[in-house]
């Protein structure tokens, strides 16, 4: 372990049983690291809820080990969390009390992580009578009061409404921030993994597709399915076709549709090319050096933040983001003949398995 | 003291809180942890064992009075104990019906928590004895259903605490069995009165229970 992992799981095997769906997890490695958030993102059925629960030493694996080097312990954090019997300060109380801390102590320590969360004025209430949002805040109150080493949260964000969802955000971030806590999350939604996520970790069939810093993962997707899952929309077949002086490989998408990239792919290999949606410039007056010529916008639609275009591109369909309510981002419409631009530096070659 | 008069009522009445009451103490302090045990361990035979106790819940009394009588008999398997036509052979008859009834509730009540329950309490850091309690706690509405359930199937029988009790004046005899004799022997005006003072006791007894399930409700 290295000496900032807090938790570690090495070689991990974990077989669920049939009950749980007869799957295999396979995590060769993977860290906790002190005062960072690790997304755990994957569809449903990936493995996310039995890896959480395996590092939180709930399941046994049936082989590999985790490390732990968490003095003050592992807390997890379910997606439906229990809420007992009684008020919210008992609940907050919990873990105290099964540690066998005095009851003075216990609830001046869950007052502190009550108002933490913003909810210390609640502490009188029926646990039972929480709304979504606030039952939230008080599994990550009763997560924080024995202050944990390793906060392991599971669709933490799940339930909320946006304003709800952001606010929690901030005040997660704050104790994350102060508490210096090691944090995974796991989730199914990007959106919500890159609230916080340092690292990402994609998890799909069991298996552990790609970990890597945020940026890496995002930009650098290790194959088709990671690329799907972390929002890189523009995902196409192409072919190696040449080099340029600069260096650049020229890759065919369609016929008279190149683009040049930054690869060491040689000439005549297949490849996967893959373009975030924010990479794929509108160039306005066709001033951009990295221009890739004309194109139509096919469609749009906004969600009142962010404008989504598809481009016709040499009968490709490109996907871009805007900014809505300013510039283009107000201006641009179906119909509209446009230039676009991509950056060598923003496209991502992955050579394809001749499968 | 046998003859015209009879036993007074409230010797009679106390019999009978004795009696039930160990029955019920019995009953609560075997079922409850059978039920918890049974509400969430999972092994094979465990829907069989379920289903025996549901079916236990609607075992008619006279049937236990039978198999209770079988076995205290002088010449049966614990009849060297001379138990039969005793106030423990009363307790043993009660407890036999009053079982299926707690096990069962007790049972129902540890299927209502949410199927994680014990892994989210193992994963607040909360083990042992006080993982249990925290369990009796979360089903305690459930638990004391169950008290009250076995409360009332207890003090409300008669076939099988006559059949292995004899209703014998100053030894066996309880509300239930007093009320059947003087209702056969047409002295209605007695067979009321213990009727009272048995309604009364029940009434009592599961309201003051039912107002500790309330409270509890907090």
């Amino acid at each position: 372990m290295t000496s900032d992992a807090v938790l570690a799981a090495r070689e991990l095997l974990v077989r669920p049983g049939a009950r749980a769906g007869g799957f295999t997890l396979r995590v060769p490695d993977l860290a906790l690291r002190r005062g960072e958030v690790l997304a755990i993102l994957g569809p449903n059925g990936a493995g996310k809820t039995t890896l959480l629960r395996a590092l939180a030493g709930l399941i046994a694996p049936s082989a590999g080990a985790i490390e732990v080097r968490a003095p003050h312990g592992v807390a997890l954090v379910f997606q439906h969390p229990l809420l007992l019997a009684g008020n919210v300060a008992w609940n907050a109380e919990v873990p105290l009390w099964g540690r066998g801390i005095a009851r003075r102590k216990r609830q001046e320590r869950a007052r502190a992580a009550l108002a933490r969360f913003g909810i210390a004025a609640l502490a009188e209430r029926d646990a039972t009578t929480l709304s979504g949002g606030e039952a939230r805040r008080l599994a990550l109150a009763r997560a924080f009061v024995v202050a944990p080493d390793v906060l392991l949260l599971d669709e933490p964000f799940d339930d909320l409404d946006a304003a709800g969802r952001e606010a929690l955000v901030q005040d997660l971030a704050g104790a994350i921030r102060e508490t210096e806590i090691a944090v995974a999350i796991v989730t199914h939604d990007l959106r919500q993994a890159l609230l916080l996520a340092d690292r990402i970790a994609v998890l799909d069939a069991g298996a552990l597709a790609q970990l890597g810093a945020r940026d890496e993962v995002l930009r650098r997707p290790a194959s088709a399915e990671v690329a799907a899952l972390v929002g890189m929309a523009n995902w196409l077949p192409g072919r190696v076709r040449s080099r340029d002086a600069a260096g650049l490989a020229l890759v065919e998408l369609a016929p008279a549709a190149t683009l040049r990239v930054a690869t060491a792919c040689a000439a005549g290999t297949d490849v996967w090319v893959g373009i975030r949606p924010e990479h794929v410039k509108i160039d306005v007056d066709h001033s951009d050096p990295n221009t890739l010529g004309p194109a139509s916008v096919e469609t749009r639609v906004s969600d009142g933040a962010l404008v989504v275009a598809w481009i016709d591109w040499h009968a490709l369909r490109l996907r871009t983001h805007l900014l809505a309510g300013r510039g283009l981002g107000q201006t641009l419409k179906a119909g509209d003949g446009v230039f676009i631009a991509v950056r060598p530096e923003d496209v991502h070659v992955l050579p394809r398995d001749p499968r | 003291m046998s003859g015209v008069v009879g036993e007074p009522v409230l010797a009679i009445a106390l019999r009978t809180l004795a009696v039930s009451g160990a029955a019920l103490a019995l009953a609560v302090a075997i079922g409850v942890p059978l039920g918890l045990a049974l509400g969430h361990r999972r092994f094979p035979g465990r829907g069989l064992l379920v289903a025996t106790v549901n079916a236990g819940m609607g075992l008619p009394p006279v049937v236990v009075g039978l198999l209770v009588a079988l076995a205290l008999w002088r010449s049966g398997p614990l009849g060297t104990l001379g138990w039969m036509y005793t106030p423990q052979a009363m307790v043993i008859a009660q407890v036999l019906i009053a079982l299926p009834l707690v096990v069962g509730i007790t049972l129902a009540a540890v299927g209502a928590l949410p199927a994680d329950f014990h892994l989210q309490v193992r994963a607040l850091g909360v083990r042992g004895p006080r993982a249990a309690w925290l369990l009796v706690r979360e089903t305690r509405r459930g638990l004391l259903a169950a008290v009250i359930a076995a409360l009332g199937g207890i003090l409300s029988e008669v076939g099988a605490v006559t059949m292995v009790g004899g209703n014998l004046e100053g030894e066996t005899r309880v509300l239930t069995s007093g009320i059947l004799m003087y209702t056969q022997m047409g002295r209605f005006e007695t067979a009321l009165v213990l009727a009272a003072v048995l309604l009364g006791l029940t009434f009592v007894l599961a309201a003051a229970l039912t107002a500790v399930q309330q409270a509890s409700r907090r």
